[in-house]
């Protein structure tokens, strides 16, 4: 008799790895397709996060713990995703810009992407607005994420923001987020969304690429 | 009516002849108005500002001083094995945060065994002579002396880096009240080593960012359990010495106001507006007990347009004075995106609207 998948929601949500680890074990010896185990039991975990930390009713830390349960049972489902030929449906490139080394947000986010079932494709920081026309040319992106911590690295997200829309190579929605980040300014600079922290940066993405 | 005059009166809620002021900038800022007019440095521009603060010291106590290691480096950046045992990424020869790539204190058998021993043998890396040479000159020129540094929450982030210091607030919440405390201790052992040399500050600036535009990096609760105490230890510690202890933390930190002035904390710095902080919210209701020091939008600094930060001054210096208890400072540092005719003219409306 498999675990019920409200368990592995729950233990999720609730970051527990260990838990998390063996309910993902135990569905798969069950047999049941590894996308189900996704789709039905960690991704709805992640979306109680997302929405959990939206409202202030957790922090940063009780996300992060439940983004590595999540990484953990990813990293157990993977071979068998890839045998089963399954791929995300969707895929962002995320990245710091240039002249910024901050991380810790556009790590945030990325987990959360990964965790609803995105595929990320990180650049890491201090991305040039070249590079990031690279990565969207090469991986097709729907998404481009921008972060971006500091004032004075505001002017690189509209360069990049600028490059990728004279492309006629990028067909990517673009996202901008960070501390000095208002919605004016990615309006201004003609981004397609503006996500104020991680657990909105999930609906903001799920609604850039539905529309 | 000086300086220190001017603070200890804000602090106390007595009437000043103007709100006491200082501000940051970021180094490109300088160098651009350099170019636009400014004879000297940082120093100048605080000088016409007309500040009222001289920092004595800075207090960071790290494992390995002195330790430097380039391990990597490219025209822009240079990858740095440093005092505290992490790798960071650097900048060369600009401003801004490193990026942070590992932390040498991955855990609590590494903190017991080598960090936690090797902090508390290092000696003091205060230089007290600095020290001690600023304070009598900031006496001779009136100014409010404080001692600077950094507290627990700052500290974990820098040692153990944000990810690992924050799930252990969770998984490992005895080993991180252990580096608080222990980092807590040293930087209180140095202040003491400080005082014995003569230095008589009227204050401490501390600093810890434990808050993004979001909300505190920690729920309050968690706050309260594991970083509060540390806080409340400055504070008490400061407060038997007679001097007043000013916070610095970015980010939207509305959620811990009450916790902050619970643990003694005399004011608050520099309440960051991007984030959704503002005075003419908060010191109505919590000016009384604490004193609101910024807030002043760099944001709408950089507009460059007298108009917008006309209102932002004339309506948040209103809020603030109405309690006796609010100094100027802009909500972070002035960024290179602001003129120096602008901050001229930032100059001059601090003079018009922060006059009792």
């Amino acid at each position: 008799m498999p675990p019920p998948l409200n368990d592995l929601t729950a233990a999720v949500a609730a970051g527990k790895r260990k838990d998390t680890a063996r309910l993902t074990q135990e569905l798969l010896d069950s047999g049941m397709e590894p996308q189900k185990i996704v789709e039905d039991g960690l991704v709805p975990g992640m979306a109680i996060i997302g929405e959990k930390f939206k409202n202030n009713e957790i922090f940063v830390p009780e996300m992060l713990i439940a983004a590595r349960s999540m990484k953990g049972a990813l990293a157990l489902l993977e071979p068998h995703l890839v045998e089963a030929g399954v791929k995300p449906e969707y895929t962002v490139v995320i990245g710091t810009v240039q002249g910024d080394l901050h991380d810790i947000g556009k790590n945030l986010i990325g987990m959360m992407w990964k965790g609803a079932g995105f595929e990320v494709v990180d650049l890491g920081t201090n991305v040039a607005p070249e590079t990031y026309l690279q990565a969207a040319i090469e991986h097709k992106p729907q998404i481009v994420g921008l972060s971006a911590l500091l004032t004075t690295t505001m002017p690189a997200m509209r360069e990049t923001v600028k490059l990728l829309r004279e492309s006629d190579q990028v067909d990517a929605k673009i996202m901008v987020g960070g501390a000095p980040i208002t919605p004016t300014f990615a309006e201004e600079i003609g981004a397609d969304g503006y996500a104020a922290d991680a657990g909105s940066a999930v609906e903001v993405a799920q609604g850039l690429v539905a529309a | 009516m000086t300086g220190r005059e001017r603070v200890n009166r804000m602090f106390m809620r007595q009437d000043q002849d103007r709100i006491p002021r200082h501000d940051s900038f970021w180094p490109e800022t300088i160098a651009r108005w350099q170019r636009e007019g400014l004879q000297w440095d940082q120093s100048d521009a605080l000088r016409l500002l007309g500040s009222d603060f001289q920092v004595l010291c800075w207090a960071w106590p790290a494992p390995f001083p002195g330790q430097r290691e380039v391990l990597d480096q490219d025209d822009e950046t240079e990858t740095v094995r440093d005092d505290w045992g992490g790798i960071g990424r650097f900048w060369k020869g600009r401003s801004g945060t490193p990026e942070h790539i590992g932390f040498g204190c991955d855990s609590p058998e590494a903190w017991h065994k080598t960090y936690r021993p090797a902090m508390l043998a290092a000696a003091n890396q205060i230089n007290i002579p600095l020290a001690v040479r600023r304070y009598r000159e900031a006496r001779t020129l009136g100014k409010w002396t404080y001692l600077s540094g950094v507290e627990g929450f700052e500290a974990l982030r820098r040692l153990i880096g944000d990810e690992t210091s924050l799930c252990s607030m969770i998984e490992e919440p005895e080993w991180i009240r252990d580096i608080v405390n222990v980092h807590t201790e040293i930087v209180l052992r140095w202040f003491e080593d400080l005082l014995a040399a003569g230095v008589e500050p009227d204050g401490l600036w501390i600093y810890g960012d434990m808050a993004y535009n979001h909300a505190t990096m920690c729920s309050p609760a968690m706050y309260r359990d594991l970083v509060w105490p540390s806080h409340q230890r400055i504070a008490k510690w400061a407060h038997d010495h007679n001097l007043r202890f000013i916070y610095h933390t970015d980010g939207r930190i509305s959620g811990v106001l009450d916790l902050l002035i619970e643990a003694g904390v005399d004011c608050l710095q520099p309440i960051e507006a991007k984030a959704g902080m503002d005075i003419r919210e908060f010191a109505p209701t919590h000016g009384d007990r604490l004193a609101m020091f910024g807030n002043i939008d760099v944001m709408k600094m950089t507009t460059n347009d007298q108009t917008v930060i006309e209102e932002e001054i004339r309506t948040k210096f209103a809020a603030g004075m109405a309690t006796r208890g609010y100094a100027y400072h802009s909500d972070h540092s002035v960024p290179p995106q602001v003129s120096w005719d602008t901050y001229c003219t930032i100059i001059d409306l601090v003079d018009r609207y922060g006059q009792y």
